[in-house]
């Protein structure tokens, strides 16, 4: 795992909105570290447990089950690409090509940099505008190979 | 007190009574009619998850309608007929063996199952990974039931397995090795000398009994029972054997019973 340290207060400041020894918080607060940090931070899932009064083995569970939270630092800039049928047959795997050889990573990579994420994803339910990438959460419909370099500058 | 319904219920043309909320599972293992299962275990819940233990069932009520259900979860009802052993639940049961030989070509526990079913070579892909582990669950259940909640499942689909919080030493390992011995294939692996036992990447001090001086449990899970019991940690401290020894020591002085016979103590597990 990467070591980088997060500041504990900022992580006590997202537990203090969630009640105390009550387990259900556990997603929400998961994914709120998720927001703050980028990550789940592993200091940050410590001080959670003890907020909540949840093992840490079920908080690691959770964060390890859900595609949406990353042991990881990601990058500033999450590139997603659709890779569910739709997309697929559309030829996603050109654009997943692409981006493999600009970035230098591969799908579930991050640059060294920590500027760019590479993932790819199973159907974001937009498949009438095939092939789809979603870039910080925005969603780009019929893209073109080719026109993804200026796809990225854009979401920078 | 609510008085307890009774059930009567047909396995393999046989006649049988049950309690109301006794699974088929409980009957059959009641009355010696063999079913197989991987991640029963009869001191914790059921989840299904190893689907070994199928029995097929109907009910004169349901039009001919059948179906194979897990009998470790399914609950006894009021004329339920179940068969234990046919065609269609030995296909099924031979395929998950083939699965989970696949899963675990190594596991010597998965091999004679799968033999039993005709089964020496899975035919599907073998796991590359080397792992022991079918994830039935039950070391993470005992661990919860324990109350000590140090291991869990980690990620999903066919990423998923048993894990150490964050790859580290779980912290709320007590050392106590009922994952280990719970575990049907032997997966989880850990090393005992009279000084210390390793596990999970831990190593535990032993506490070793005051009286004949074998070792007993790890500090750790001592200091864990104590407070969970609220017992004097002393009490943990002397083995099943010294202390039943002692107790059948108190009862003879206590009746003057010198001559009578009360047996040897014998070694319970902890
Ligand atoms: S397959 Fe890509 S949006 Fe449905
Ligand atoms: S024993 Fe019933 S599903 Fe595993």
């Amino acid at each position: 795992m990467t070591e980088t340290c997060i500041d504990p207060n900022k992580a006590r400041k997202i537990l203090e909105r969630y009640p105390e020894g009550d387990a259900s918080g556990l997603i929400h607060a998961l994914q709120d570290i998720q927001a703050e940090f980028g990550y789940v931070a592993h200091e940050a899932v410590e001080l959670l447990c003890e907020h909540l009064n949840v093992p840490i083995s079920k908080a690691f569970s959770a964060a390890t089950f859900y595609k949406a939270f990353s042991l990881e630092p990601k990058g500033e800039v999450i590139i997603r690409v659709c890779t569910g049928t739709a997309c697929h047959i559309r030829g996603s795997r050109i654009l997943v090509d692409e981006l493999c050889a600009a970035l230098g990573i591969e799908p579930g990579g991050t640059t060294k940099d920590l500027k760019f994420t590479l993932e790819t994803v199973n159907c974001v339910g937009a498949c009438a505008m095939a092939p789809v990438v979603s870039i910080n959460g925005k969603y780009h419909g019929n893209v073109q190979p080719g026109s993804l370099t200026k796809l990225i500058q854009d979401g920078k | 007190m609510t008085t307890e319904k009774t059930i009567s219920l047909e396995i393999n043309g046989r006649f049988f009574q049950a309690r109301e909320g006794m699974t088929i599972l409980d009957v059959a293992k009641r009355e010696g009619i063999p079913i197989p299962t991987l991640c029963y275990h009869e001191a914790l819940e059921s989840v299904g998850n190893c689907r070994l233990c199928m029995v097929e069932i109907t009910h004169p009520d349901w039009k001919g309608w059948k179906g194979l259900v897990t009998s470790c979860l399914y609950p006894v009802e009021e004329g339920l007929q179940v068969t234990t052993d046919n065609k269609t639940i030995w296909n099924t049961r031979r395929t998950i063996l083939d699965l989970l030989l696949a899963r675990c070509p190594d596991s010597d526990v998965i091999q004679k199952l799968a033999a039993e079913y005709g089964v020496t070579v899975t035919s599907y892909r073998k796991n590359d990974v080397e792992t022991k582990c079918i994830l039935c669950g039950l070391c993470v259940r005992v661990c919860a039931a324990k109350g000590a909640n140090a291991i869990s499942s980690a990620g999903r689909g066919i990423e998923k397995m048993i894990a150490r919080p964050f790859d580290q030493p779980p912290p709320d390992c007590i050392g106590c090795a009922s994952c280990a011995h719970i575990c049907p294939t032997g997966a989880i692996e850990y090393e005992d000398t009279p000084e210390v036992r390793k596990i999970w990447g831990h190593s535990f001090k032993m506490v070793k009994c005051e009286s004949c001086g074998r070792p007993i449990m790890p500090e750790k899970q001592l200091e864990f029972e104590a407070e969970k019991s609220g017992l004097d940690p002393a009490y943990f401290k002397t083995c099943s054997v010294c202390s039943q020894r002692k107790s059948i020591d108190t009862i003879r002085s206590a009746f003057d019973m010198k001559a009578v016979g009360l047996g040897e103590p014998v070694e319970v597990a902890r």
